[in-house]
């Protein structure tokens, strides 16, 4: 069914469809004015004076629109003419192209695929989920059920998460404000992402810092500006950056121990009992790990008296001092400053959290 | 670079045709409907798709897209019985690879659920990520998350699934009630660390959503479940609001805004930047002041008094365990 005559419109996937067929079959790759004057989508908009800046942009965000889906789109120099853009090659290698032919999935393996791509279904990576769904499809498996339903749900809601994988894909060096755990004034820190890691449900940012090179870590939800990209980076990241970043955090929660008491049938025990690696002595009294200590007092402040903090002292001072601010803070003596009225705003059914949760209206 | 979240349709549609053509290859003579219900897509975006591809292919030596560089399909089996039949094929004969993105969601989603009951053996686990890692065609991002330790209740849950059994456990309630409870288990539901049940509950008798960490000695019951997932349509949002939610106005530092996110009246995009007050939408001022009380130094209570009493009752009976310092 060849076409007879040029069409007066193409749709785009048919132009991007007809891009990556042509250059899977070309070994040597074409160049721009090769692509421009003979692939369907553009030959159709190419004149024979040559290719517009138009037509060389649509090309531009082709390509990326292509690699954006995984497609390894590569650039080769002309050996005869290396350096040259006009020579510039453009091709798809067709083994780096499919999936390797020793690489299938059972039924079983297609279920938990999709179940772990399925959790990423909100927030920044859910293009890349719905699309790895595209791709597993393809491989033909029918999916497999679980016995129980499961909806999980990884979330990225921090603003700094899309622009830090940007940063570790691009390995760009970032400019941010931090708000450190326990202080009040945030502070600027220039570093360069290694490792996006989810420990105890808080997202993390490995990097390396652009001074010293020093390894800091931050938490995502504590970065307050938005993430600037500054420059290229210099630091080449382990190929197992993010285990490693695990297992730093991992290590961190192993050592650093507190001893609480809790009053028994609340929430602080219910919760904090089930919490990983805590040892429930008798007596209501658990030794809790923990990774960040400032998070820590956070997390026992707002536990209020169902908590109470033996050791160490640091730590109980810590969360004393918080529960003091929050007292002078709302005491009926310290008015609040009496703002100008806020202005109405619609209020809109966005609740999380555990607000919820039916023991609320149990 | 694409901007990711946004959906591009055209850059949808065309991973659409780079999957569909292996598939197709590979399940010749399969039905419209066949193909639609695999791809959970419309019959008519199946056969949109298929009508592209069948006219597509490569330049070739001429450069004229003669007939034999293009795909082709048996036509009268598509138009008169609505089935699919290459005969010719181009270029494509293998799915495409995962992104370095792609899998690197996939992977750290893999990490995530390794806990599960269903993901019990790890090293079919460990092979199959660096299966994705080999099938992918870029280094897969460092992008890692902890593993999720199922604990035992998710077992007990499981195998009350399994069996079609209720569970029975404790529950504490944020007010501090502690109740024993009956529930048909329906889904499991989890957002990051904090896993849930949603189940049937008896004494209520309604669905009701648990925290699976303020469960405590769960145990399977010895009746059968009488309400089963099917029978019953449970809303996508874990949590909706309620008539009873209550709003507070509180005074804010505009850099720990993003701290109290999940609780707006608003998106924290609609709120004035350097704006230091907010509304945040609780469903009665006991839930509050655990939340304040754990943000001490970044956000204060403006109104209503009562929400105020409480929390600073709240932070003053935790302090006076520590005696007068």
């Amino acid at each position: 069914m060849a076409q007879a005559e040029v069409p007066p419109r193409v749709a785009v996937e048919e132009r991007l469809f007809s891009l990556v067929l042509a250059l899977l079959v070309s070994e040597n790759g074409l160049t721009k004015s090769e692509i421009l004057a003979t692939v369907q989508g553009y030959r159709q908009k190419f004149s024979s004076s040559g290719a517009s800046a138009n037509l060389e942009r649509l090309f531009e965000r082709d390509k990326d629109d292509i690699r954006e889906l995984g497609v390894p789109l590569e650039t080769v120099d002309d050996p005869a003419n290396p350096g040259n853009n006009q020579s510039l090659r453009y091709r798809i290698s067709p083994l780096r192209y499919r999936l390797p032919g020793d690489i299938s999935f059972t039924a079983a393996e297609i279920g938990l695929l999709n179940l772990a791509a399925l959790v990423w279904r909100e927030g920044s990576l859910s293009a890349e989920s719905r699309r790895s769904m595209v791709k597993l499809r393809s491989m033909g498996q029918t999916v497999e059920e679980p016995v129980l339903g499961y909806a999980s749900r990884l979330r990225s809601q921090d603003a700094a998460f899309a622009p830090l994988t940007d940063a570790l894909d691009k390995r760009s060096v970032v400019r941010f404000a931090y708000l450190k755990p326990g202080q009040t004034e945030a502070t600027v820190r220039q570093v360069q992402p290694l490792a996006l890691v989810q420990h105890q449900g808080r997202w993390y940012v490995d990097t390396a810092e652009s001074i010293s090179g020093a390894r800091k870590t931050f938490l995502l939800r504590r970065i307050v500006s938005s993430v600037f990209d500054v420059e290229p980076g210099t630091v080449v990241p382990a190929e197992n950056e993010s285990t490693l970043a695990l297992q730093r955090l991992d290590a961190l929660w192993e050592s650093q121990t507190a001893e609480v008491t809790v009053v028994p049938f609340t929430d602080a025990a219910a919760r904090l009992g089930q919490r990983r690696n805590t040892v429930n002595a008798a007596s209501g009294r658990l030794t809790l790990h923990y990774s960040d200590f400032d998070i820590l007092a956070d997390e026992l402040a707002a536990f209020g008296p169902e908590v109470y903090v033996v050791s160490p002292i640091a730590l109980q001072r810590a969360v004393r001092d918080r529960l003091r601010a929050t007292v002078d803070a709302h005491s009926a003596e310290t008015q609040p400053v009496q703002e100008q009225p806020v202005q109405e705003q619609p209020v809109m059914q966005q609740h999380m959290g555990e607000k919820h949760v039916e023991e609320q209206r149990g | 670079m694409a901007k990711r979240g946004a959906i591009h349709p055209a850059n949808e549609r065309l991973l659409f045709l780079l999957a569909l053509v292996p598939w197709l290859a590979d399940h010749d003579g399969v039905t419209v409907s066949q193909a639609a219900q695999h791809f959970a897509v419309t019959a008519e975006a199946v056969r949109e798709a298929v009508r592209l591809i069948a006219v597509s292919g490569i330049p070739g030596e001429t450069s004229q897209y003669q007939h034999g560089d293009l795909f082709d399909i048996a036509w009268d089996r598509f138009e008169d019985d609505d089935e699919i039949q290459f005969t010719n094929l181009v270029a494509i004969d293998n799915s495409p690879r995962f992104s370095a993105r792609e899998a690197a969601a996939i992977i750290a989603g893999l990490q995530y659920l390794s806990g599960l009951p269903e993901a019990a053996d790890r090293n079919a686990v460990d092979s199959l990520m660096v299966k994705l890692a080999r099938g992918a065609s870029g280094r897969p991002s460092q992008v890692a998350v902890e593993t999720t330790d199922a604990g035992d209740t998710l077992h007990i849950i499981r195998a009350a699934v399994a069996n079609d059994q209720q569970i029975e456990f404790d529950y504490v309630t944020a007010k501090g009630e502690r109740e024993h409870r009956q529930v048909d288990p329906l889904r499991v539901e989890s957002m990051d660390s904090d896993w849930y049940l949603r189940g049937w509950c008896h004494s209520r008798q309604a669905v009701r959503t648990f925290r699976i960490d303020r469960i405590t000695d769960p145990e399977l019951g010895t009746l059968p479940r009488s309400v089963h997932p099917e029978e019953v349509t449970l809303p996508e949002t874990l949590f909706e609001g309620s008539p009873g939610d209550v709003v507070v106005s509180v005074d804010v530092a505009p850099q720990a805004m993003s701290l109290i996110a999940d609780y707006l009246a608003s998106p924290p995009s609609a709120i004035p930047i350097a704006q230091n007050t907010a509304e945040i939408v609780v469903p009665h001022f006991h839930a509050v002041k655990r939340l304040i009380a754990g943000l001490s130094g970044l956000v204060t209570i403006i109104d209503p008094p009562e929400a105020r009493k409480v929390t600073a009752d709240w932070a003053a009976r935790g302090l006076e365990q520590y005696g007068k310092l």
